[in-house]
C-alpha cells in the first residue's frame, strides 16, 4: 500500500483546504464556518456569479478553476460527498452579483440536492439562481436509470467557455443556455489499471489482476461494469472513442479533446495517450481545434486517464474557449 | 402571542415529544432502507430547533425549525424538511388559522421538495406522506384530515419498491417497511392536529405500532 502523504482522518481535509489557500493566496480566499473558497478578482464587467463545487479529491477540480474569466466561488465537500447546503448557499451569497448565481454541478444525486437545496434557498433571499448540469461520462448511459451520466471531465471545458461568457456580460438566462448546449454536445469515458487508495484506509479500494483495466471507471473508486485485459494504446484509445463518439453522433463542428489524469498517470502517459488520440481523430476525418492535455479532474490516486471530446457545434465558443483566464489550476498555453 | 404563534410553539414541542417517543421505530426502519441515522438526525433536528426557538420570539418558531434543519442537520433527508419548515414559517406570515398556514406552507413546500428532489409519489420517499396531506389539506381545510392523510400515505409507501433516493439501492429488500421520511412527516401532521386539540389518527397508531 502506498503511503499517502496526509495528516489523521481526524483532522479531516482542513491542512489540505489551508494549504490550497496559501498557496495560491494571491487568487483565493477560504472562509471556514461553512467552508468555501472565494476568487479574489473577477472582471466588471461579470453580471452573473459562477459558483461551482462538490466532493473533494478530484483536485485542481473545482477550486484551482477560480478567478478571472473562471469561476467565482467553490464549495468543497468532503473527500467524494457532496458540500452541504449550507457551503454551496454561504458561498452563492458571498459572491452573488444583480444578475444572480449560477450553479454549475456535476450529475450526481446529492451534488443535484445539495445545489438544490442551496438554490431555494437564494431564491427565498431575492437572488436569482440558475443551473447547469454536466453529465458527460458515456460508461453510466443507460435507459434503465433515471439518474443519468455521471459528470466527469467535461466540467473543465464547461467551466472554462461559461466564465468566459459571464466575463462579456452574459445574463442567467444566457448563460443557462450555453451550459445546457455544451453538457449536450461533450461526453467523455476513463480507463484505470489501478484502483485509487482510501485516504480512511489506506487501502486500495478495488483489486485489479495483472494486465486488467477497468474499463468506464467512475471518479470515486466506484468499479466500472467492465474488467478487459490491456493490448495496447492504439486499440484501447480506439475503443474509447468509439464509444464517446456513438453516443455524441456526427460533429457539427470541430472537436474541443480533453486528455485528462485521474492521479498518478504520468504527464508522458497522457501525452503519449493524446498521441492515439489525435491519430485516431485524424483517421476518423476529425478536425482537432483545440485540446488540453493534463490532470485536471482527479480521482486521488488512481492510475488511469479520461478522454472528453466537446463538439464544437457553435464558432463562437472557440473564442469563449481561448479567452483569457487567470487561475491557480489555468495555464495560458492550456488554450 | 397570537394563536398561531401558540400553534407554532405546541407543534414544535409535540413533534420533538412524538419523534422522541418513536426514535427507535425510526431508526429501525431505516436500518432497512437506508444507513440508520435518519430517527438521529430527526430528533437532533428539532432539539436545535427547540433549543433556537426557545431564545426567539413567537413569531420565529417555524423560522427556527428551518434554519436548525437546513444549517445544523446532515444527510439529505434533514435539510429537505428544512425545506418544508421554511415553506411554512413564510405562509404563517400571512396565515389567519393553523389551517391556512399549514395548507399554504406544505403545498408550497411540496413544491420545493419535488423541484430539489424530483421525487414523485410512489418513488417511496417523504413525498408518498406530503403530497396526500397537501391534497387533504386542500380538500378539507382541516389538519385532522391531513394527518389522517398522512399517516395512510405513509403506510401505503410500505409496498413500495424505491426508485429515489438512498434506498432505490436495495431495491425489493426494503419493501414491507414504510419509508423513515414518509414517517417522519405523518408525525410532523399529527403534531400539527395535536396541537389544534385532536387526537392521533387511528392510522397513525397502524404506523407506529406496525413494528
Amino acid at each position: 500500500m502506498p503511503q499517502l502523504f496526509l495528516p489523521p482522518d481526524s483532522e479531516g481535509l482542513a491542512p489540505a483546504l489551508r494549504g490550497f489557500a496559501r498557496a495560491h493566496e494571491a487568487h483565493v480566499v477560504l472562509s471556514e464556518d461553512p467552508v468555501y473558497f472565494t476568487a479574489r478578482d473577477r472582471s466588471p464587467v461579470r453580471r452573473v456569479a459562477l459558483v461551482s463545487g462538490g466532493g473533494s479529491g478530484h483536485e485542481p477540480l473545482h477550486a484551482g478553476f477560480l478567478g478571472p474569466g473562471l469561476l467565482d466561488a467553490v464549495a468543497p465537500g468532503e473527500v467524494f460527498a457532496s458540500p452541504h447546503n449550507r457551503q454551496v448557499y454561504e458561498a452563492s451569497r458571498a459572491v452573488a452579483l444583480d444578475g444572480g448565481v449560477l450553479h454549475i454541478v456535476k450529475n450526481y444525486t446529492g451534488d443535484k440536492i445539495n445545489f438544490g437545496i442551496a438554490a431555494e434557498r437564494l431564491r427565498a433571499d431575492g437572488i436569482r439562481v440558475g443551473r447547469v448540469l454536466v453529465h458527460d461520462d458515456v460508461a453510466t448511459e443507460s435507459d434503465e436509470t433515471a439518474t443519468g451520466r455521471r459528470g466527469t471531465g467535461a466540467t473543465v471545458l464547461v467551466e472554462k467557455i461559461l466564465g468566459a461568457a459571464a466575463d462579456r456580460g452574459a445574463d442567467l438566462d444566457e448563460l443557462v443556455a450555453l451550459g445546457d448546449a455544451l453538457a449536450a454536445r461533450v461526453r467523455s469515458v476513463a480507463v484505470a489499471s489501478e484502483s485509487l487508495t482510501s485516504v480512511h484506509t489506506g487501502e486500495r479500494i478495488f483489486e485489479l489482476a495483472d494486465g486488467d483495466l477497468e474499463y468506464g471507471v467512475g471518479i470515486h473508486g466506484e468499479r466500472a461494469a467492465t474488467t478487459m485485459p490491456y493490448t495496447d494504446l492504439r486499440t484501447l484509445v480506439a475503443r474509447m472513442l468509439d464509444d464517446v463518439m456513438a453516443s455524441l453522433g456526427s460533429l457539427s463542428g470541430d472537436a474541443l479533446v480533453l486528455v485528462n489524469g485521474l492521479g498518478s498517470a504520468s504527464p508522458l502517459e497522457l501525452y503519449a495517450v493524446f498521441d492515439a488520440l489525435a491519430r485516431q481523430l485524424d483517421d476518423r476525418g476529425i478536425a482537432i481545434g483545440a485540446s488540453l492535455v493534463g490532470t485536471l479532474v482527479s480521482a486521488l490516486d488512481m492510475h488511469g486517464f479520461s478522454i472528453t471530446v466537446l463538439d464544437v457545434a457553435d464558432p463562437a465558443w472557440w473564442e469563449l474557449w481561448r479567452a483569457g483566464a487567470d487561475a491557480p489550476a489555468w495555464k495560458e498555453t492550456n488554450r | 402571542m397570537t394563536d398561531l404563534d401558540a400553534f407554532a410553539r405546541a407543534s414544535l414541542d409535540g413533534y420533538l415529544a412524538l419523534v422522541r417517543e418513536h426514535e427507535s421505530t425510526l431508526t429501525a426502519l431505516d436500518e432497512q432502507s437506508g444507513d440508520g441515522d435518519f430517527g438521529h438526525n430527526l430528533s437532533h433536528g428539532l432539539e436545535r430547533a427547540a433549543s433556537r426557538a426557545a431564545g426567539a420570539p413567537d413569531s420565529e418558531v417555524w423560522r427556527s425549525l428551518a434554519t436548525a434543519f437546513l444549517d445544523e442537520v446532515g444527510g439529505t433527508s434533514g435539510p429537505l424538511f428544512g425545506l418544508l419548515f421554511q415553506a411554512i414559517a413564510r405562509a404563517a406570515d400571512h396565515a389567519s388559522t393553523p389551517a391556512e398556514a399549514i395548507g399554504n406552507g406544505s403545498r408550497d413546500g411540496l413544491a420545493a421538495v419535488q423541484r430539489v428532489g424530483e421525487a414523485q409519489v410512489g418513488d417511496r420517499t417523504l413525498v408518498d406522506a406530503l403530497q396526500p396531506a397537501v391534497d387533504a389539506l386542500a380538500a378539507e381545510g382541516d389538519l385532522d384530515s391531513a394527518a389522517d392523510a398522512a399517516c395512510r400515505g405513509a403506510a401505503d409507501s410500505a409496498r413500495l419498491r424505491a426508485r429515489m433516493g438512498r434506498a432505490s439501492y436495495v431495491g425489493e429488500r426494503a419493501v414491507g417497511h414504510p419509508d423513515p421520511g414518509a414517517v417522519g412527516i405523518a408525525m410532523l401532521f399529527v403534531a400539527c392536529a395535536q396541537a389544534t386539540g385532536s387526537e392521533p389518527p387511528g392510522a397513525f397508531g397502524e404506523l407506529t405500532g406496525s413494528r
